[in-house]
């Protein structure tokens, strides 16, 4: 079967580099999109972005330090401790979320319009990532500017690190995105799953707080380790690489690459489907 | 039926060529389906039930060289049309198209609801590969042509049919396409706006564009393509010259909205002692040339020796009477062959009949020419490339 693609395909490079060119420019146009539509529509604007995750560290600090009184943050403030965690899972979360269902929204094009589908599911996911990453810098400004001790030092790693969360994330939402056109649960099943992921990730808790019995579960899930790393790079400003670094990059590689595997398997169907 | 009527013989490689396409969509009814779909495209299987949309489809299209696509609803036309332009991918079979695709397929072909119109001018060329540059270029004469006017600022989720497709056509025909694929969507949109796209298409055409046309005028099909494909239940039924296939489709619903009649058997009727046709040939043939001479010729039984009176009358294929005459309105005899058979024969110098699927019937009648015994029918299919209307060319001139 031999299907040749949109523009030319008798020239095997000259199609190649065109085509490239033109899932660049389609990709910068639906991510430049997907912030402007997002936004643009509600009245609070780009702020809700912001606003979201603030309004949720409120309530976790109120909770937990005047309801719960929980201490031993590692001689931390409960703002800075989860502040630096919470951030990236709610980028995390809402990246999934929206990449899910981000095909259903092009649904008139991918009925009749020939491109690959996949980046629909890039520029969803690395919007909202790329807005919660300047949501996460400016917290870490005002959480330094009222005297928490941020080093930005540590960002060193920080940014590695989130880069290694958004290839996971993307490879995730590959896979959930495809699932999703053929079977409509996983939007549904993901909300709770997510849910229950977040309580059982050391982040509005530290892991010494974990029964001893329990900890070294707790200390398998990939997520509670990357926000160990980050506490450790932006609150005691320990910048350094750990071996564990680079496995994590080789997980979330195999990750994205599996998801595309899945992707690109179910995506000539999708037509019938979405 | 495949006939390639001297397509693909130029030296040049054709602008499109389909090697046996076929196209199987998975049946799913449950959602326990839909999870077993899954598995089964996940290990690379096929899915388990399948309806078969398009089967065994194979044509080239040189450059220039429009085709028009007819068939009824759900005979497959969208999914070729979709398989040409890559949205889809064949599961059997090649495709090869050499030069770039415009397509307007249904209303909205490919839009954004939620972008305005100019976001989705640049959203259209941006996935037909145009640099931005070229889109900058291009807009000013899209928005010229879409001729929206503010409106050219709103969602697009806003706009009426009509203006939706105003704008898929501006967008489908600035940006150059060799191929320009459309899917009944000339039927939308004003009377002047209709216009201005048959023109376009027609000035498309002189420039040796290539054009697909799905329709079910066979106005469009025989006045805008060299040859036309007639696709029936996912396989192609006829592929030809334009008004060929085009009358053989349009004889085929004729046919299919007529009341199926069989003639009673000659040897019947005159073994029940009645006035019968016992034989009926037409001269030169059942298919004849518009404007030919075209002779029907038969014999008449009578049962008591009496002469009978012949009727014979042409009908078009959907029981439509279009002439009769009887041998005694002319004052005319059969001719005696022995006893109890007489012969007729009938001619009509200058067939005037238009291009189409008609039948002839002969009936007999007693010598009173008042009771109508049995009659003997012959289909009859003229040949021809007239784009008048009606059933047959009266004579006329224009002033």
């Amino acid at each position: 079967m031999a299907v040749s693609s949109i523009p030319d395909a008798r020239n095997g490079t000259a199609a190649a580099t065109r085509g490239n060119a033109r899932d660049r420019a389609l990709f910068v146009n639906f991510f430049r999109r997907e912030l402007t539509t997002r936004y643009l529509g509600s009245v609070t604007g780009l702020l809700w972005a912001l606003l979201h995750p603030l309004a949720l560290l409120g309530v976790y600090h109120f909770v937990f330090t005047s309801v719960f009184r929980t201490t031993g943050f590692a001689g931390q403030s409960f703002l800075a401790f989860v502040a630096v965690a919470l951030w990236p899972w709610l980028a995390a979360q809402e990246a999934l979320q929206r990449g899910t269902v981000s095909l259903a929204n092009y649904a008139g094009m991918i009925r009749k319009v020939a491109f690959p589908h996949e980046i629909v599911v890039y520029a969803s996911v690395s919007a909202t990532l790329a807005l919660q990453f300047a949501g996460y810098l400016a917290v870490l400004v005002v959480l330094r500017v009222f005297g928490e001790t941020i080093h930005f030092e540590g960002l060193i790693v920080a940014i590695p690190l989130w880069v290694v969360l958004a290839i996971a994330v993307t490879g995730a939402a590959l896979l959930l995105s495809a699932l999703q056109v053929f079977v409509r649960d996983v939007e549904h099943v993901l909300m709770p799953v997510l849910m229950i992921f977040m309580y059982l990730t050391p982040i509005l808790y530290p892991l010494t707080l974990v029964p001893e019995g329990l900890r070294p579960w707790v200390a398998a899930n990939p997520f509670g380790w990357l926000v160990g790393r980050l506490r450790d790079a932006l609150l005691e400003g320990r910048v350094s690489f750990e071996w564990m670094d680079g496995v994590a990059a080789v997980v979330a590689l195999a990750l994205l690459f599996a998801g595309r595997a899945v992707f690109r398997r179910l995506s000539p169907h999708f037509e019938d489907f979405v | 039926m495949t006939d390639l009527h001297g397509i693909g013989t130029r030296n040049s490689a054709p602008l499109l060529s389909l090697v046996d396409v076929g196209k199987d969509y998975a049946k799913v009814e449950t959602r326990g389906g839909r999870l077993r779909l899954v598995f089964d495209l996940l290990r690379g299987h096929g899915a388990a039930h399948v309806f078969r949309a398009l089967d065994g489809v194979t044509f080239d299209l040189a450059r220039g060289e429009s085709l028009g696509i007819v068939g009824e609803n759900g005979a497959g036309k969208s999914t070729l049309l979709k398989i040409i332009a890559g949205v889809i991918k064949p599961t059997r079979g090649s495709v090869e198209v050499h030069g770039r695709v415009g397509a307007l397929l249904e209303l909205g072909s490919g839009f954004h609801p939620e972008y305005t119109g100019l976001a989705n001018i640049d959203l259209a060329a941006a996935l037909l590969g145009l640099a931005p540059s070229e889109i900058a270029a291009k807009r000013d004469e899209i928005i010229e042509f879409a001729d929206l006017g503010e409106h050219i600022d709103d969602p697009i989720k806003h706009y009426s049919s009509g203006m939706v497709v105003r704008l898929g056509f501006a967008v489908a025909t600035a940006l150059a396409p060799d191929i320009l694929i459309t899917d009944e969507v000339l039927a939308v949109g004003d009377e002047s706006f209709q216009k201005k796209c048959i023109a376009w298409i027609e000035k498309f055409l002189a420039e040796e564009g290539t054009l697909l046309l799905c329709s079910h005028s066979m106005y469009h099909i025989q006045k805008l393509c060299r040859h036309a494909l007639w696709l029936r239940d996912g396989h192609v039924e006829r592929y030809g010259p334009a008004a060929d296939v085009a009358q053989a489709y349009l004889a085929y619903h004729e046919e299919k909205s007529a009341d199926a009649k069989a003639p009673i058997a000659p040897a019947a009727a005159s073994a029940a002692g009645v006035y019968a046709i016992t034989s009926l040939a037409l001269t030169p043939g059942e298919t004849v040339a518009q404007g030919d001479t075209l002779t029907i010729r038969g014999e008449v039984f009578t049962p008591d020796g009496r002469v009978p009176v012949v009727l014979v009358g042409i009908v078009r294929a959907d029981g439509t009477p279009v002439y009769g005459v009887a041998t005694d309105m002319d004052g005319c005899e059969p001719r005696q062959l022995d006893l109890q058979r007489y012969a007729f024969a009938l001619t009509l110098p200058g067939l005037a009949l238009l291009p189409g699927k008609y039948v002839v019937r002969a009936h007999a009648l007693d010598p009173e020419g008042v009771r109508l015994f049995d009659h003997v029918e012959r289909p009859l299919v003229v040949r021809g490339t007239s784009r008048e209307l009606g059933l047959v060319r009266l004579p006329h001139q224009w002033e």
